[in-house]
């Protein structure tokens, strides 16, 4: 297990994408805090900026970050095995486009985390930024697989150009979840903020609290007690059935639950 | 009797009307015909402001002091130099030579480098990255558009010739103006008014529409009318909304839903919903005729869509609604800029980087990500340590909280006179006007250039932006050679007390 800690707070942010159970694999102490990374416009090492310390007697989990890692941006990016733990807050970009294993944060997230993610599982104990699991600027390739689990609230965008694999957040979610979706499955736990949905055209969003509104390019389809979110877990409704979206001749459904949301009762005389 | 200079080009708003004529006497513009208000106030009187920064000042024991232009260039570039992260903000209102100057600052020093669109257009561009944009310049829509649908923004008052000279009253080749039928309706209103005032002197009660608290109208026979006609959506009713055919009263921030509706309605989709942001959908679909009537039809869209809840979906919206109309007849679709060189700006970052705003150097090559590198998130966040501002003035139109972290860490400024920004910096320049005491090139709101004259001298001592940003360029090559020269000689000799270069 090797344990990276701060030497200091940073004040400009950190790219360091090296920071990966790929990377540091078969390396050394001494290599490992050898490793190139940019702070601002400098580059420097990892040892320059952090503390690092290996036990060898421990396997699993292979890297822990322990402090502050808001401002330390793309951790775990493109990582194909083995497991991060970060204890503390992460920043932006960790886990993008991640090709297996696990990173577990225990702390808020940034933005973009798991960005266009294929395979494996982030867990984030606390609340994820804006375009979580989502894609880089002006590409249509989302998450393609794999799991996040988040247990606080996530910001907008969540779940863009989503093209498989699975969404679990226990928390509320912002505007536009599940933006462009073609494929995978999103949970919501509590509320869900407007314009859940626009421009689907295929997979399922789940919401068990509040929904603020429903896009107007859905149509009722019908009542379902209940609907499977992965092969472990089932929702258990009465759940509003919507298909759309109709601008996009789409076919992906958000289930509402009835029981939270009254506002929708209008649509009943439609089935 | 001073020396008339004709078509002399606007530098205020991203028209850039290019008609104006002016008066020069004595090196001071006295008369300007043809421009509008906005260009008045700055042409004739604002850009003589007392307020003019004549020469460079530093900041001493926390005052600033005035000293000589080498001496400010040599801290600038030693402050940009120093810094691991400087962010390098504005340039919207200079012209697109300074723009390109900048661009590579930026790539030397390493740091961030943004434009005013991230707080007014920037969605709008990102938006055409997500989807495309079927757009026309605005001589074609002068010429051929007979349907003018203003979203959310008021030209009227913030680009006054826009109506008069793109849209719906100007005398186009094959649509005509529509000014006489809105005389028309002015003699017509002013005689309702008449009849009003009458009424309520006999105080008869009589119900008056509430322009606040009225629901929205139903569309007029006048929209089914050949010849020119023009639709305003928007959240309240704007001076340009009382030009217009038909208002449409939009509820706040429900814009998106507004247009998702008519882009089913557009594709002959049924709706579940009755009423829509406001709106019944009825009236809705009667609009979407008229649209899908049209010969040729034009969507501009302000800031009230990519400031918004939503922002550059909003935008995406409105072009998906406009590539949905283009499949039964023309439409087209164009944002209204705000500076007069926001435009410029964007296209010189592209064609420089390939990106036109929010971008990262810091890694040797250009990184592009709205959110993460544009000036008020990084300023929110707390992550540069060092701001350079031209032609720009967050002082006054950013949050608090940027502002405050943007004065934790040292501040050059660059802007022709003291606003907001400059009285706070730690090293303020001074610069000419651009466009009306230097010439250049601007880039009008449909990606045109165009190009700025200089009708009067600047003060003497004041440079140009793009001569300050030049020299403090040089001069950033000049110490970060001396630093590399020290490097080198550290690794000669090993010992770290030898210093090279001066």
């Amino acid at each position: 297990m090797i344990t990276l800690t701060p030497k200091r707070i940073f004040d400009v942010p950190i790219q360091a994408a090296c920071i990966s159970v790929d990377v540091f694999t078969g390396k050394s102490v001494e290599e490992i805090k050898n490793l190139l990374i940019t702070e601002g416009k400098e580059t420097i090492t990892l040892g320059d900026a952090f503390n690092v310390i290996e036990d060898s007697t421990i396997e699993m989990p292979t890297v822990v970050l322990t402090g502050d890692f808001s401002k330390v941006k793309r951790v775990g990016q493109g990582m194909k095995t083995g497991e991060i733990i970060i204890n503390g807050d992460a920043g932006m970009h960790t886990g993008e486009k991640l090709a297996g294993g696990k990173i577990v944060i225990n702390g808020n997230s940034g933005g973009w985390t798991g960005c266009e993610m294929k395979k494996g599982l982030i867990e984030i104990h606390g609340n994820s930024g804006d375009y979580t699991a989502s894609t880089y600027r002006g590409t249509s390739t989302g998450m393609k697989g794999g799991l996040i689990i988040i247990d606080g609230d996530v910001g907008t965008n969540v779940g863009c150009y989503l093209q498989g694999g699975t969404i679990k957040i226990k928390g509320s979610a912002g505007r536009y979840l599940g933006y462009h979706m073609s494929d995978g499955t999103i949970y919501v736990e509590k509320d869900c903020a407007s314009r859940a949905g626009a421009f689907m055209i295929g997979g399922k969003i789940i919401v068990n609290g509040v929904m603020e509104l429903m896009m107007p390019t859905f149509t009722i389809d019908g009542i379902k007690p209940k609907v499977k979110i992965d092969a472990n877990q089932n929702a258990q409704g009465p759940f509003y059935v919507f298909l759309g979206d109709l601008a996009e001749h789409g076919t992906g459904k958000i289930f509402v639950l009835k029981a939270t949301n009254s506002a929708l009762a209008t649509y009943e005389k439609f089935l | 009797m001073g020396k008339i200079i004709k078509s002399v080009v606007c530098p205020i708003c991203g028209c850039l009307c290019d008609d104006l004529e002016i008066t020069v006497e004595n090196n001071e513009i006295v008369k300007m015909k043809n421009g509008c208000a906005v260009c008045e106030a700055k042409m004739v009187h604002g850009y003589k402001s007392e307020e003019r920064i004549l020469e460079p000042h530093i900041r001493k024991n926390g005052k600033l002091v005035p000293v000589s232009m080498d001496e400010a260039i040599c801290k600038a570039a030693q402050i940009l130099t120093d810094a691991k992260y400087p962010l390098l903000f504005g340039w919207t209102s200079s012209s697109s030579e300074t723009q390109h100057v900048g661009v590579e600052l930026a790539e030397e020093l390493g740091g961030a480098l943004d434009n005013c669109c991230s707080v007014c257009h920037g969605p709008s561009v990102m938006a055409i990255q997500e989807i495309g944009i079927p757009t026309a310049t605005l001589g074609q829509i002068r010429h051929r558009a007979d349907l003018i649908v203003y979203w959310a923004c008021d030209p009227w008052s913030s680009h006054p010739r826009h109506v008069e000279r793109y849209t719906a009253f100007t005398e186009g080749r094959f649509e005509k103006s529509e000014f006489k039928g809105y005389v028309q309706k002015l003699k017509a209103q002013a005689s309702q008014k008449k009849v009003a005032l009458t009424m309520r002197r006999t105080q008869v009660r009589y119900q008056q529409a509430d322009s606040q608290a009225a629901t929205v109208e139903a569309p007029p026979q006048s929209l089914i009318r050949a010849g020119r006609k023009m639709v305003v959506f928007d959240v309240r009713k704007t001076m340009t909304a009382d030009v217009a055919d038909y208002f449409v009263k939009v509820e706040p921030n429900k814009d998106y839903e507004i247009f998702g509706a008519m882009r089913c309605l557009a594709l002959d989709q049924e709706l579940d919903v009755d009423v829509v942001g406001g709106v019944p959908v009825e009236y809705l679909r009667e609009i979407v005729n008229v649209m899908v009537n049209a010969e040729f039809g034009a969507i501009f869209f302000g800031l009230g869509l990519t400031q918004s809840v939503g922002r550059f979906r909003n935008v995406e919206i409105a072009i998906a609604l406009t590539r949905d109309l283009n499949r039964k007849t023309k439409f087209v679709v164009s944002p209204m800029r705000g500076h007069f060189n926001v435009t410029g700006a964007n296209t010189v970052f592209a064609w420089q980087t390939g990106y036109p705003f929010a971008l990262d150097f810091s890694q040797g090559y250009p990184q592009y990500n709205p959110g993460e590198f544009t000036a008020n998130d990084l300023l929110r966040r707390g992550d540069n340590d060092a701001t350079l501002v031209i032609s720009a003035d967050p002082g006054a139109h950013f949050p608090k909280s940027s502002v405050k972290n943007m004065l934790k860490h040292p501040l050059i400024t660059i802007n022709p006179d003291w606003n907001a920004i400059s009285r706070l910096g730690d090293v303020v320049f001074p610069a000419q006007w651009c466009g009306i005491e230097q010439a250049g090139t601007a880039y009008r709101m449909d990606s045109i250039a165009i190009s700025l004259k200089k009708v009067v001298e600047a003060p003497k001592g004041v440079p140009t932006d793009e001569e300050i940003i030049r020299q403090i360029l040089e001069k950033v090559r000049v110490i970060k050679a001396q630093k590399t020269e020290k490097v080198e000689k550290l690794d000669d000799f090993g010992n770290k007390n030898i210093a090279g270069g001066n």
